[in-house]
């Protein structure tokens, strides 16, 4: 019994000290007061409704956006041909190539920001919305090769084979018989990838200038400046968005299984 | 397995020169910049980036955060993941739930609730205040503590992932056996789950180690512009200095750190499979 009581009271001070934390957020961003403080001053939605008027924060949200949406649609249209290849073709180097797929997981982002900017931004003039774009395709791929290759082992290559005994191409049996097969593993990279783009701060760091910011450092920079509960709001309603996105993978895809 | 090499290459291609153009030369040709820093080959960034107090005091606080982050959420992390496996599988399931869901959440926003804990008119000051515990309000914020907490907030539920998965795989009735057998709860820990759980305490303490040495949101919120970790100082001496060889340098630090982790894991998780 006692022991019962102890694990439970562990349990909770552990779950305050990870979800606590969010609830005060979300208090704090209600409140009717100018500064950030908790308890609350008042009730109101003032500064959540403050945050759709900051153009800032309309801006970099658009940018982060695209960002993790065409940043891991890339990441997938070049990585699972890797994972493919891998799960079927004796290579030569497959482990080289998963080992340099892979190597932007080593790689601190903020080293990539600042190494994308010194050496592709400045001598060869790129733009910076197209280097940010790379760097979070960069960023994502080796989720996207990872996940997609744990559901291509778990797909048996019989069924494939016999597409082409019978006549298929082998694009065609791609198409029509493994990618069918790996759609779950393809949603949920693209999930995965999505959330860790968004919320993605070093790799950015180096990559920003007038009018070009993700969300979150744009974030980080009104902090700076300001405090007032708009940031509170703002990570109050990001914090429900990705609530909201893992809670409909899990229960459409059962996401957990593939992460 | 098909055999057709062109067909494999093609495949790959795309992947790798990618990665090899626009992350790899890149990364590579920045740290080369640490031992060639004006065209000829010469260690001089190292020793100066070692020589300079400020820098080393940085390096051996971001060490230090690193180690103390790691043991707190080894601590905690037994602690909670004992409690989880002795849950039901639903009631497990639920709380493995509430504590992955925290990763996905912004580590902006994640970090940011600290500040208003933690700031000079945070719910810790206001309760100190309350009890007459202090003068004046404690400076919490901005310190070495405060980056401490956040990191342990941050990294935490990955050791409690791993140690839960390491302690389901462990034999159920091995800790029932030890009691039987005469020994106290803290022989129990050292001499059964200890040695039947360090895989998963080696993969969570990587993990935790490795993402407080290379944070940076933590400290550039909780630590401001004075309290640096080596990332924040990178950030700085590129920005306010144009400091590129102690950039590089940095760089190097949390490569090689990095690096070494994931080798460790690599290494692990064939050692497993072969078993």
């Amino acid at each position: 019994m006692t022991s019962r009581i102890l694990s439970t009271t562990i349990l909770a001070v552990v779950m305050i000290f990870l979800i606590g934390p969010f609830f005060i957020i979300v208090a704090a961003s209600l409140s009717a007061g100018e500064t950030l403080a908790f308890p609350p001053q008042g009730f109101s939605f003032k500064w959540v409704l403050k945050v759709f008027e900051i153009e800032s924060f309309r801006s970099s949200f658009v940018m982060s956006m695209m960002l993790a949406i065409f940043g891991t649609l890339a990441a997938l249209v070049i990585g699972t041909p890797v994972s493919y290849a891998l799960a079927r073709y004796k290579l030569p180097l497959g482990e080289a190539i998963r080992t340099i797929v892979s190597a932007p997981i080593i790689v601190p982002g903020i080293v990539v920001g600042l190494a994308l900017l010194r050496y592709l931004v400045i001598p060869f003039g790129f733009n910076l919305t197209l280097a940010l774009f790379l760097a979070h395709t960069a960023l994502v791929l080796p989720y996207a090769v990872r996940v997609v290759s744990a559901s291509m082992a778990n797909l048996r290559s019989d069924i494939e084979e016999a597409a082409v005994l019978l006549g298929c191409s082998r694009l065609g049996a791609f198409i029509r018989v493994v990618l069918p097969n790996i759609r779950g593993g393809i949603l949920a990279a693209f999930i995965l990838g999505f959330v860790t783009s968004f919320n993605q701060v070093p790799v950015s760091l180096f990559l920003s200038g007038p009018g070009i910011r993700t969300l979150p450092i744009d974030m980080l920079a009104y902090l700076e400046t300001t405090y007032d509960p708009s940031v509170a709001a703002l990570s109050a309603l990001l914090a429900f968005m990705s609530i909201g996105i893992v809670f409909l993978a899990e229960r459409f895809l059962g996401f957990s299984r593939y992460v | 397995m098909f055999q057709n090499r062109a067909e494999s290459l093609a495949l790959v291609l795309p992947a790798t020169l990618f990665a090899a153009i626009i992350f790899i030369a890149p990364v590579l040709i920045l740290l080369s910049e640490g031992i060639r820093p004006a065209g000829g080959w010469s260690l001089a960034p190292y020793v100066s980036f070692f020589t300079t107090p400020l820098n080393l005091t940085v390096f051996i606080r971001t060490l230090k955060l690193g180690v103390l982050v790691t043991v707190a959420a080894a601590i905690i992390g037994y602690a909670a993941a004992l409690c989880i496996v002795n849950l039901s599988a639903k009631g497990r399931g639920r709380m493995i739930g509430l504590i992955v869901l925290p990763l996905m959440i912004s580590p902006v926003a994640r970090t940011y609730a600290w500040i208003v804990i933690l700031g000079r008119t945070g719910i810790v000051n206001q309760a100190l205040e309350a009890l007459e515990l202090t003068d004046g309000p404690l400076r919490i914020l901005f310190s070495e503590t405060a980056i401490f907490i956040g990191l342990l907030q941050l990294f935490l539920p990955l050791m409690i992932i791993s140690l839960v998965s390491a302690l389901e795989n462990m034999p159920r009735d091995a800790i029932a056996a030890a009691r039987v057998l005469g020994a106290n709860w803290l022989q129990v820990f050292w001499k059964v789950i200890l040695p039947l759980t360090k895989e998963g305490l080696v993969i969570g303490g990587t993990l935790v180690f490795t993402g407080s040495l290379t944070a940076y949101i933590t400290p550039a919120i909780l630590g401001g512009s004075k309290v640096l970790m080596l990332e924040t100082l990178l950030y700085q001496r590129v920005t306010i200095a144009n400091d590129f060889a102690s950039a590089s340098v940095i760089a190097m630090i949390l490569i090689i750190m990095s690096f070494s982790a994931n080798l460790l894991l690599k290494r692990l998780a064939t050692a497993r499979a072969k078993r």
